[in-house]
Formats: C-alpha cells, structure tokens, sequence
C-alpha cells in the first residue's frame, strides 16, 4: 500500500508544454479523479505515474520512492486501459497471469490468484476464452483482472468505462467502488463522466491546460469551487453565469446588479465598487417566484421548456441577450416566449472575476 | 438485365480459366512429361491420355545422386536464409513501427533505395572479399546474400503489419513487467504472425529457385538444385528431357506444398485479424 506524492511535475513533447507544474499529494488508500476537458493532460499525468511517459521535470514519488527513473514494472501499479490493452492471442487465463508468469511465480500461486480474482470479478466462467469472444462488459473485467492479480500498491484507470453503454456503466461503477473498499488499495481514475467523478472519488483533481484547477472532496468542489473554470466544470447542466457590476461592498458580503440581476448581497472577497464581475447559480437552485428581500432575481423570457416529467428545464434569454437554464425539479408549464422571474438564494450563489 | 449478369458470370469465369491456364498449364506440362516414357514426351500431337511410368525418376535416382544432394544444400541455404531473413525483419519492423526520429525515417528511405540497386551490382564486387574470407562455395554466404535481399523489403512490411498492434498492447506488457525482447517474442511475434510469413514465403520462393547468386558463389559443396537442373541441360550425352522433368517435378514439389499451405494460414491470418474488433 501506498500514497503518491506529486512534485512540481512538467512534462513537455518537444517545445510543448502539456503538464505545467503539478503538485497533488494522495493518501495511501484514497480514491482520486482526475477531471478536465479533453487534451487537459489527464492521461498524459496518469501515464507520467505509471512511467509509460518520461517525466519532464519535478519529482514523483510512491510510497517513500522516488519514481522518476524507475521502470514501471517497479513501481508496484497497474493500469487499466481504455481500449482495455488485452492480449488477443492469448486466453482469459493467460491474459490474466501474464505477468506473473513473467516473474516466475510458482504455478500453484499463479492458479490461486487467478481463480481469486476470476472469484472477484466473475470471470470463473470465462477463463479459457479469447478476449474476441467476450462482449465489452467482459472485456473490461478481465482488464481489471489483469490489474488485480498483480496486487499493486496504486491502480491507475484511464477513462475505462467509456466504451461501455449507460447500464454497463453504472454495474461497473458500482463494481469499482466494492472493488476499491474490498481492496483497499490507492486508485486513480481519469474520467470525463461528472457522476463517476462525483460517485467515485474521496478526492477530485481539477485539471486545464496542463494545470491544477483545484483538489477537493466532490461536495466542496460542487459547492465552493475555487474558481470560474472548476464552478463550470463541475455540475451538470453547466452553472450559469451572468455578468454583473459591483454596486457595493461591505464586511464580506458584496452587492452586485444589471438590468437583468436585480441588486443582490453575495458573499465574496476582493472586489471594489465598479468592478465587472460574474455572477454564477445552478440551474437546480433557480426556482419560480415574485421578488422579496433577501432573495436573488433573474428576469427573462422563457425560450425553450423541456418537460421531462419528473421535472422541468427552462432556457431562459435575458433582455441583453445572456442565456441562462434552470431545472425545476418538478412538472411545470412555462409558455415559450413569456416573461419569468426566477429567484435564488444568495448563499448558494458565487461571484468570480470577470 | 439477366443476360447481362449471365454475360458478366460468363465472362469472369473465362477470365479465371484463362488465368487459371496460363499458371497451371507450364506446371502441369512438366509433371505430367515427367511421368511419360521419354520418346512420347515431344510427340505431336500430344498424348494427354498415357500409362504413367517412373521410369524417369528412378534414372534420376541412380544417375544424379548429385541433384539429391543439391537439395541438401537448397534446403538448408532456404532455411538458413528465411530464419534470417524473418528475424532481422521482424525486428526491424518493430523498432520502425514503434520508435520514431529523423535517423530512422531516413534510413527506411535508403532501406527503399537499396532495394532499386540490380543486386548483381552490389554482388559482384563481393566475390573476391568472399574469397578473401575463405567463404566461397559455403552455405553461409548463400543464405547471408539471400536473407540481405529481402530485409529490406521484410523491414518495411513488418512494420506495415506490426503498426496495426495497438502500442497499448506494449504498455501492458511493459506494466506487466516485460522487457523489450519479451514483449516482441511475447506479443508483437505471435500477433504478427500472418505478416512474418508473408515475408516468410517471398524468401523461401527466391531462395529455392535462386540461380544467378548460387551460379557465382558456389561450385561444388554448396551446389543448390537449380545448378544441377542446369548441368543437367548442359550434360555431355545430351538431355535426357525424361529425367530434366522429373528433377524439375522434385524440385517444385515442396515450394508449391509450401506456398498452398501458408497460403491457407495467410488468408485465415487475415480474416481473423479483421474481425477481431
Ligand atoms: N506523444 C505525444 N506527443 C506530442 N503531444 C502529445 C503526445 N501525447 C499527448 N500529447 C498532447 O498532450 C495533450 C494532452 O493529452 P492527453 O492525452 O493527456 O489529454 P487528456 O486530458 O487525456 O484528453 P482526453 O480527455 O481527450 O483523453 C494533448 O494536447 C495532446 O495532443
Ligand atoms: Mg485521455
């Protein structure tokens, strides 16, 4: 078992720089996400830990180790493949105890493990199958088989449930998650999936360009991202943000409003009366209603109301052409094309830097 | 529309006989004289329906103990040279297939190059080094000569085939723990197999009928089999056609078993490549 420790980590292809200078501290048993938008650099990061890609600069470290130089055979990982990686020629079996044929282990360990882990998977039926002849739910079991039997200190996961359709997906999830309490073990998970990242994760890692955005528990994240980029990127459908003016400032609470936001106190720092700043509320906390004190007003037509039963999702167009959604979470008629007032509270909302 | 279809189906199936005749005639032509008596062999017309006989090959057996010998020699320079040949390629196609850098692109270019060279050019000012190495009339310098003609060739097409292995095949295998020479032998080789012999069947086809080279290097204790046929042309007492056609019967036999069955494992080795998703 282990924790990582990442240092300061670049890594450049050429005069591109992909990873800027990334420090992440994991704990030794934790579950970590890394999130970000496509060509961020995740798996780039990822395949920096498992050493398939050099490492720039900075220092890694696993356990006590430091792992910049060491071959990834030492480096006590395993890693789960998006296309899965299995080797065609050979059988579930074979595919499995590869490498601890690799490393001479006794037969009879060999066989153990295997029908362990076949045990944990339920792979037993499969075993002497060829990787073609399973379907891709399968596929992705023995791949983590493959990761299992090698009983190393961190997992490393690259997106591996995106090939699998919505139902598969959840049974996997769900599967991952046993799989991490029964074992112990410290994994890292790249994912594009909001809900795995939220599900899954003890701790999630924000990543742009190369950079970390922020590194918190999946609540905190939702409810205090750090910034603009992590408020967008967390939550789904996307938070809104609605550009505003700072009309006042006082202890800790500033005062903002434009023709479309009347005046509200929210809870910030660093503004001064004048600046331009960003409004952003969820969707989920937009509801229906007459302006009051205390409350937040957003005014608008309606221009598009999707009833999907269970609740109601308007799209919302300001008078200066500013697009905002909100999820009612209950079954509503809003005519398209009238005017609506929404209002929220203050609390939930947040301001960023224009 | 149906007399069309039928005139397509018609004129394919012409096609295909003709194609069909123009490769098989030349071979049926030989073994079908080397079966016949030796005065019938040129009658005219001639005789498509005759009493086999093997009479042909037993005067082979007892007056050409040397062609049997010149098959030794073909066998061993054949394997020698596609062991080789394969090897080198295959390893070659894989540093290809999974490194990159402007010294080897420019190497695959002159890879290319090399191969566009009559070989005879580069051959000939070999002979005295050979001698000078005492390797004349050795099995060695054969199978070298032979495996260098197509390891270029072979380079370039391994690395075709190897390219269609996702690297992440290799990246498994490297967390898995196996270094570069295990993951080649391990996953890249028997993934690779239909690719390793195609380039397996150009060889031991040129090897088996090689003429030229083996003509200039050898002269006695390496004599392939195409040298002794051609002794056989320029014999003293004449050409015994009965006994020419039976050598040539022998001397095709293996080469075609060979070719027909990699071929069977080619085709299944392709199919079972595209489907295996
Ligand atoms: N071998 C390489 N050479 C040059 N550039 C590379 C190489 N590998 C990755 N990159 C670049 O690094 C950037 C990050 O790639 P990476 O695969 O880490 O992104 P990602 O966050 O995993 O994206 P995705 O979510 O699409 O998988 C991309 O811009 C990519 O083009
Ligand atoms: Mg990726």
């Amino acid at each position: 078992m282990a924790g990582l420790r990442l240092q300061k980590l670049r890594k450049a292809f050429g005069a591109a720089q992909i990873i800027k200078g990334v420090d992440i501290d994991i704990a030794d048993g934790e579950f970590v996400v890394f999130v970000g938008p496509s060509g961020c650099g995740k798996s780039t990061l990822l395949r920096m830990i498992a050493g398939l890609e050099d490492i720039t600069a900075g220092d890694l470290f696993i356990g006590d180790q430091r792992c910049n130089d060491m071959e990834p055979r030492d480096r006590g990982i395993a890693m789960v493949f998006q296309s899965y990686a299995l080797y065609p020629h050979l059988t579930v079996y074979d595919n499995m105890s590869f490498g601890l044929t690799l490393s001479k282990t006794p037969k009879a360990e060999i066989e153990t493990r295997v029908r362990e882990a076949a045990r944990i998977l339920k792979l037993e039926e499969l075993l002497d199958r060829k990787p073609a002849n399973l379907s891709g739910g399968q596929r992705q079991r023995v791949a983590i088989g493959r990761a299992i039997i090698r009983k190393p200190a961190v997992f490393l996961f690259d997106e591996p449930l995106s090939n699998l359709d919505a139902a598969l997906r959840m049974d996997m999830r769900m599967e991952i998650a046993r799989l991490h309490k029964e074992l112990g073990a410290t994994m890292i998970y790249v994912t594009h999936d909001q809900v795995e990242a939220m599900t899954l994760a003890d701790k999630i890692v924000v990543l742009d360009a190369g950079k970390v955005q922020q590194i918190g528990r999946p609540i905190d994240l939702y409810k205090k991202p750090a910034n603009r980029f992590v408020a967008g990127f967390i939550g789904s459908p996307k938070m809104n943000f609605l550009d505003v003016r700072v009309t006042g400032v006082s202890n800790g609470a500033v005062t903002v409003e434009s023709p479309t936001v009347a005046s509200v106190a929210i809870e910030a720092e660093g503004f001064s009366v004048g600046d331009r700043a960003v409004l952003g509320v969820r969707p989920q906390l937009l509801r229906r209603g007459q302006q009051q004190p205390g409350l937040g007003v957003i005014r608008g037509t309606v221009s598009l109301a999707e009833r999907l039963g269970a609740e109601t999702i308007v799209s919302l167009e300001t008078a200066s052409g500013e697009r905002a959604l909100a999820v009612i979470p209950q079954d509503e008629v809003f005519e398209t094309g009238s005017a609506v007032e929404f209002v929220f509270e203050p609390d939930a909302a947040h301001l960023f830097a224009a | 529309m149906r007399t069309k279809r039928l005139s397509i189906g018609l004129g394919k199936t012409l096609a295909v006989a003709a194609l069909l005749f123009w490769s098989l005639f030349p071979i049926a032509f030989i073994v079908m004289s080397s079966l016949k008596p030796g005065q019938e062999i040129f009658a005219v017309p001639p005789a498509y329906l005759f009493t086999p006989t093997f009479e042909n090959y037993a005067s082979l057996w007892n007056r050409w103990g040397s062609f049997f010998d010149g098959l030794l020699n073909s066998t061993i320079v054949t394997a020698g040279a596609t062991a080789l040949a394969v090897s080198a390629s295959t390893c070659a196609g894989y540093v290809y297939s999974r490194n990159a850098g402007r010294f080897l692109n420019a190497s695959v270019v002159f890879l290319i190059v090399v191969r566009l060279i009559p070989p005879i050019v580069v051959t000939l000012p070999l002979f005295p080094i050979i001698n000078a190495m005492g390797l004349n009339d050795t099995h060695i310098v054969l199978i070298v000569l032979y495996a260098t003609f197509f390891v270029s060739l072979g380079a370039i097409l391994m690395r075709t085939f190897i390219d269609q292995i996702p690297r992440e095949l290799d990246e498994a295998a490297q967390i898995d723990g196996a270094k570069p020479l295990t993951i080649l032998l391990r996953v890249i080789v028997p993934l690779a197999a239909p690719g390793i012999l195609a380039v397996a069947v150009f060889v031991v086809v040129f090897s088996w009928n090689e003429f030229l080279f083996a003509f200039i290097f050898t002269a006695t204790k390496a004599k392939t089999t195409p040298l002794v046929i051609s002794e056989m042309i320029g014999s003293i007492d004449g050409v015994d056609w009965g006994i020419l056609f039976a050598a040539s019967t022998v001397q095709l036999a293996p080469v075609l078993l060979f070719v027909v069955l990699m071929n069977r494992y080619l085709v299944a080795g392709l199919t079972a490549g595209a489907t295996k998703g």
